[in-house]
């Protein structure tokens, strides 16, 4: 197991290294000039010119490049050119509310998903399994913008009962509860399908295996055939599933946490990139790989929990 | 059954008491920081405003100096010195008392090179800023400065704390701030919100507030919600009690509901304009720029675009601001493609098969830098099929915010939109035809020893007659050039809760709720 965990650190390395590559790059490239931002609207050449040496803007980009990861390896990730506050305190700022949307979205819809899947494949063909389907293609097809202002339209204005702006406290307070609860309801809504598909069909195929077939012939309960036998089994695949959407899911928090005005790394990172704040753009964008890199060894080591197999090889 | 049921109500009740002096502004963008030196967003402006005092304050008609932190005041016979009396009650939120070193340091901090703020002009030709005793500055001027007191009362002139600002450094206005408004500092999170709290001393408000202090709001919430429909439902649901970014397509539906209030204000200075770059070699021609603004409907495209809900611009800076020439109210150049059209052809534009106008081999193909994003996008698209009707073909490019202020430096293009707050007239000549602004903000090169004469003339008169005169004779001097496109004037408009006694807005640097010290719930 550690041996499995080590490699995948090893490989995350030259990901990383590609990912802080691309996030300078994304300074050389993108039109805007970081000094002209934090000069501000009314400032004159000359005060431009005196910041872009003061930020070293006018060195060789080689010279940058290493410059800046030498300061990333030190842990520097520089000022914000907009607000002048550390990348780290912001990055630390967003990444509570982040991981509470995270969590809250993922509670109630994995469980959901799952049960609503094995439900599905246990009555295959019924009218249950054709609306669990109906509904899952719908989660899947529908742009999850439309899914989050449908929500500020209904719950919100309509009919009044959840607030729809910004994030009301930490997660265990009540007013915390009311204002994630329709990001998360909007996040969840999408993660639901791809996992009730899944599960669907990964049961269908594990009730048909010989081990399902002898617990049925011992006489056991068709529950706890499903449950022990079944699930346990197909859930493998929905675990790699999980894992790879999660990354869906980062992508869908940077709109959902837009649209709600929800203070995340999601919303951090478009208003950085649009303000053409590049060190907090490029520390937004180092999270959110880390990010996934975290989500995706979780899951291999998950995987290896539930399939013996895997830990062997 | 009657216990619970009278819980319940208390338990409904009580959100509703303990919101009652709490209240939630929603708001377009942030400001990068709030130091009143550095920071020259309207964002910056309306939450300096609440933190901080200025020496004198500016009454809501736009015109009058009243008195700040600064009780009384007395300017030399020269228009060199001014001598400024300050109140001996006014503290900071941290309980330190604001002396005269206090203000003397505000003034040279803004002024100093070191600080490099690029409104340091507003502040006049400093020679120095002195505490002649504890409660009184003197503030000497190298040259008269006639806008000198309506320039103090901006968000730039708003008095800090010196051992707060060398305590915080590069934090200043990041982390903390420490004021003397009706309102401190207590939180705030870049681009998401900021939190201020109600300053239980505070008593210094200026004469025309209803409430001169301490403010009855316990606590306001900047919240930033760039969705505008989404602000414009916040409002509507109570969860934003106030704003002054909805927008003017939604202004009928707020008007109609019977929750919410929209108040409006044409005191404000705001306008929106596209400039010329009169040593192009399209728009070099008078001719070219006289029949641009004839052919260009404005009243049309207020109606059409904005619902009505700006005033259409002929002159370059709103007719009721302070020296505004009344004499050229009948000479503006208004709608009338016909006259255009006759112009452009007597000058020796000829159309081409395509039906562009062309002369000596240039073709009238003018390119327009202007700000991505809807305002811009609608306003400039309207231009562009005006113009194509008298033989214009105008080219649009868009920049976002943050990288159109370094295109609009260049010399690259022949035409840009803009949009700029004002106290004055002077205010707004000062800035954009002085020839030492070239080239920003004087983005349309024009290089004029008469103008500079005249707002120097204007700058420094010290009677109201002259400074108007010389004022007035630039305007002039720059409408008889055509060296704009004016097209509207955008006036303030709140939408309140219904809870709240009506607002006046304020216009200052467009930051309508000023000091925050009327914002009150109806009892």
């Amino acid at each position: 197991m550690m041996t499995l965990v080590l490699n995948r650190l090893i490989i995350s390395i030259p990901v990383l290294f590609g990912v802080l590559l691309l996030g300078f790059g994304l300074l050389i490239l993108v039109p805007g000039d970081p000094a002209i931002v934090m000069a501000g609207p009314m400032a004159t050449p000359e005060v431009v010119a005196a910041i872009r040496t003061e930020m070293g803007l006018d060195e060789p980009v080689m010279t940058q490049f290493f410059r800046y990861l030498g300061r990333m390896a030190e842990g520097d990730l520089g000022r914000s050119l907009i607000s002048n506050k550390t990348v780290i305190s912001e990055l630390g700022a967003a990444i509570g509310p982040t991981t509470e949307l995270m969590v809250a979205c993922l509670i109630w819809s994995i469980p959901l998903g799952i049960a609503l899947g094995t439900l599905a494949a246990v009555w295959r063909g019924s009218i249950t399994d054709r609306a669990i389907m109906a509904f899952s293609v719908a989660g899947v097809s529908l742009p999850i913008f439309f899914i989050c202002l449908m929500l500020i339209h209904f719950v919100g204005v309509q009919w009044r009962l959840l607030p729809f702006i910004g994030r009301g406290g930490p997660l265990w307070t009540i007013e915390g509860l009311r204002h994630i609860a329709l990001p998360a309801l909007s996040l969840g809504l999408i993660f639901i399908g791809p996992v009730a598909r899944m599960t669907r069909s990964s049961v269908l195929e594990v009730l048909r295996l010989d081990h399902v077939r002898t617990a049925r012939a011992k006489g056991l309960s068709e529950t706890r055939v499903i449950l022990r036998h079944g699930l346990r089994n197909a859930l493998i695949p929905v675990v790699t599933l999980v894992g790879l959407q999660a990354g869906y899911l980062l992508g869908g928090a940077v709109v959902t946490e837009s649209i709600f005005s929800y203070p995340g790394i999601g919303r951090l990172a478009v208003g950085a990139i649009l303000s053409s704040d590049f060190p907090l753009a490029q520390g937004a964008i180092l999270i959110l790989a880390l990010a996934f890199i975290l989500i995706n060894l979780i899951v291999d080591v998950l995987y290896a929990l539930l399939d013996p197999r895997v830990q062997t090889s | 059954m009657k216990r619970l049921t009278l819980t319940a109500a208390v338990a409904l009740a009580l959100p509703a008491f303990a919101q009652a002096a709490e209240i939630t502004v929603v708001r377009e963008v942030d400001s990068n920081n709030y130091d009143p030196h550095r920071a020259v967003a309207r964002a910056a402006a309306e939450v300096l405003f609440m933190l901080g005092d200025t020496l004198v304050s500016l009454n809501p008609d736009m015109q009058t100096i009243e008195p700040g932190v600064a009780k009384s005041w007395e300017v030399s016979e020269d228009g060199l010195t001014y001598t400024f009396n300050l109140r001996d009650d006014v503290y900071f939120c941290d309980g330190k008392q604001m002396t005269a070193e206090d203000v003397a340091y505000s003034i040279t901090r803004w002024v100093d090179p070191e600080t490099k703020s690029p409104v340091a002009w507003r502040a006049g030709d400093v020679e120095s800023v002195t505490a002649v005793d504890e409660f009184t500055v003197e503030y000497k001027l190298s040259e008269p400065f006639s806008e000198l007191l309506y320039q103090l009362t901006q968000s730039f002139g708003t008095i800090i704390d010196s051992a707060n600002v060398e305590a915080l450094g590069e934090d200043f206005g990041v982390s903390g701030f420490n004021g003397s408004g009706p309102f401190c500092w207590v939180e705030w999170t870049p681009r998401d919100k900021m939190i201020i709290e109600r300053h239980e001393a505070y008593t210094w408000g200026a004469p025309f507030h209803t409430n001169t202090g301490p403010a009855s709001m316990e606590r306001i919430t900047w919240q930033v919600v760039p969705e505008e429909n989404t602000r414009t439902v916040a409002v509507l649901t109570g969860q934003s009690e106030i704003t002054q970014y909805v927008p003017d397509i939604a202004l009928a539906q707020l008007r109609a509901a019977p929750t919410v209030e929209v108040v409006r204000s044409d005191l404000a200075f705001w306008t929106y304009f596209m400039g010329f770059k009169i040593d192009k070699d399209t728009v070099s021609d008078p001719a070219v720029r006289q029949a641009i603004n004839l052919a260009v409907d404005q009243t049309a495209m207020a109606e059409d675009l904005f619902f009505g809900e700006v005033e259409p611009a002929y002159s370059y800076v709103s007719q009721g601001a302070l020296d505004w020439n009344t004499a050229l109210d009948d000479t503006l150049l208004t709608y009338d493609p016909e006259e255009a059209n006759r112009i452009l052809d007597e000058a020796g534009w000829e159309r081409g098969s395509d039906g562009v106008r062309s002369k000596d081999g240039v073709r009238l193909e003018p390119i327009a830098y202007v700000f991505a994003g809807s305002t811009w996008g609608k306003i400039s698209e309207s231009v562009q099929a005006y113009l194509r009707e008298i033989g214009v073909a105008m080219d649009i490019q868009a920049f976002d915010a943050t990288v159109a202020w370094g295109r609009l430096a260049t010399q690259e293009f022949d035409m840009f939109g803009m949009s700029f707050p004002y106290v004055s007239s002077g205010d707004a000549l000062n800035l954009y035809f002085r020839s030492e602004n070239m080239p920003t903000p004087n983005r349309m090169n024009w290089n004029d020893a008469q103008t500079d004469e005249l707002l120097q003339a204007g700058k420094t008169a010290l009677d109201d007659a002259t400074r108007a005169e010389s004022y007035g004779a630039v305007l002039e001097i720059v409408h008889d050039a055509a060296v704009w496109l004016p097209l509207y004037h955008e006036p303030m408009v709140v939408a309140q809760s219904a809870d709240l006694e009506t607002v006046v807005p304020h216009n200052i640097y467009g930051a309508g709720l000023y000091k925050g010290l009327d914002l009150k719930f109806k009892e």
